[in-house]
């Protein structure tokens, strides 16, 4: 357990960096229906084992961080902290024959294969993406917008999870 | 737990540092809270329905004050004297009302040909044979008369103008300080009799030319003391005016008639200005035919 504590700090602050810096202009780059965002990764990579209400406050964390640098506080912020609930529902669904041991400390593909990740994190930020821009537009009036911007952010976000993944390969 | 935690407060500092959300948020509360207000009043409503059902009572009774009372205002669609009568009555009391026979009707046309300049003047009215009206008919205004219709065509009536050198109308001439005409028979009351004065005398109403706001009143009797301002009032003899309609006021001084040494000639400042006549009532005396042929047997006799 100890172990998992640095990589989750520097993952915290290598993704509010990349966020910031460079996704940040990406996606205003490409258009308001691209919206990359990676740092939900660092949610998702949090230790299994860690009890739900710690997830969410770490989750609000790093999107308030986000949330700084983006100049709208408190919705990367709430997106972050449905993202560390929404982990516990997914995870909890996609748990394996005789639940999780403490042999694999984080819900990488490293431990449980690409497909059963590729998996997770799909519904992961999907989950994420959707409630980032419902609280973005605020209403659901514009249901169908925010439907294509989630689709269209998911898509290109998850070849960021991927390249991440396969870049990093996070054990812990 | 802590998820709904965060997420309200989340929710709080996005209202309190987003100005889109924040606006978003103000709106919809405006129209949620709006709903509820107007769902509340639908509900109250029903518990107000005694005071509106009272107040909408007490407005039909104003409204049906009102309308009486219009009746009396917009003088002369009916005769005065039959309608002071018949508004006195208990509205229920139908077998008084029986006794009540109005003797004027009223038709209510506009002047679309006048002319004031020449020595004989016309009025042209909007009625006509088709709206019942019949040479012989006089025509009023809501303050004095304007003329006798003539000629009628259907849609059409052609009135000699009171500024006309035929016009003779029947008149009285009533002391402007004798109780008002409104009050009938004051000759016969208390105070004239003391005075042993008349109040009123006889007179002939004619127009000499010239002047179209003045005309002259002869045959008033030199006994009568005549004075400025004095009331000229229709006399009602002559079944082509109501009785008490106000023609005008006494001008100036009379002057002794030089042709007929027993009466006076008086100027008579018309009430009516006759440069601008609009709306007309032609009067139907409903008892003419009966009372002339009443006439043509004592002539016959």
């Amino acid at each position: 357990m100890n172990n998992s504590i640095f990589p989750s700090i520097w993952r915290f602050i290598g993704l509010v960096a990349v966020q910031a810096l460079l996704l940040q202009q990406a996606g205003s780059a490409i258009g308001s229906y691209f919206n990359v965002l990676l740092y939900p990764l660092f949610i998702l990579l949090l230790p299994i084992q860690m009890p739900t209400p710690y997830v969410v406050l770490l989750g609000f964390a790093i999107g308030l961080s986000v949330d700084f640098f983006y100049t709208t506080i408190g919705l990367h912020a709430s997106a972050g902290a449905f993202s560390g609930f929404a982990r516990s529902i997914i995870l909890a669904a996609y748990k394996p024959k005789g639940g999780y041991s403490g042999k694999e400390p984080v819900a990488a593909p490293a431990y449980f294969g690409w497909q059963w990740f590729v998996q997770v994190a799909a519904l992961f930020f999907i989950a994420h993406l959707f409630w980032y821009f419902s609280v973005n537009a605020f209403t659901f009036v514009y249901f169908t917008t925010i439907t294509l911007k989630t689709l269209a952010s998911w898509g290109l976000t998850m070849i960021f999870v991927v390249l991440y993944c396969i870049l990093f390969n996070p054990k812990n | 737990m802590t998820f709904l935690l965060v997420e309200l407060f989340c929710f709080y500092i996005i209202l309190q540092y987003n100005d889109r959300q924040n606006a978003i948020f103000t709106h919809t509360m405006g129209l949620v809270g709006g709903n509820i207000q107007e769902k509340r009043s639908n509900l109250l409503a029903y518990t107000h329905l005694k005071e509106v059902s009272d107040s909408l009572i007490a407005e039909n009774a104003h409204l049906r004050a009102q309308l009486s009372d219009a009746r009396n205002i917009q003088v002369p669609y009916r005769d005065t004297f039959f309608l002071r009568e018949l508004d006195s009555l208990a509205s229920n009391d139908s077998l008084r009302r029986l006794m009540i026979r109005p003797q004027y009707e009223f038709i209510a046309g506009r002047v679309v040909g006048n002319s004031i300049s020449g020595a004989n003047n016309w009025l042209v009215i909007n009625r006509g044979s088709s709206d019942n009206v019949q040479p012989g008919m006089g025509v009023v205004t809501k303050d004095g008369i304007a003329g006798i219709v003539r000629h009628v065509t259907p849609h059409f009536s052609m009135a000699m103008s009171l500024l006309h050198r035929q016009t003779k109308i029947s008149v009285v001439i009533h002391r402007a300080d004798a109780p008002a005409p409104s009050i009938r028979d004051a000759g016969n009351d208390n105070t004239a009799g003391r005075r042993k004065e008349p109040v009123r005398s006889l007179g002939s109403l004619i127009w000499e030319g010239g002047d179209p706001s003045v005309m002259t009143l002869k045959f008033v009797q030199r006994h009568f003391k005549v004075k400025e301002n004095d009331l000229v009032l229709t006399s009602g003899y002559s079944q082509i005016f109501p009785k008490d309609i106000l023609v005008g006021k006494v001008e100036g001084t009379p002057k002794e008639d030089p042709e007929n040494l027993n009466s006076w000639i008086i100027r008579v400042k018309l009430n009516q200005d006759m440069a601008t006549l609009n709306h007309v009532y032609i009067v139907n005396d409903i008892f003419y035919s009966e009372l002339d042929s009443l006439n043509q047997k004592a002539k016959n006799e």
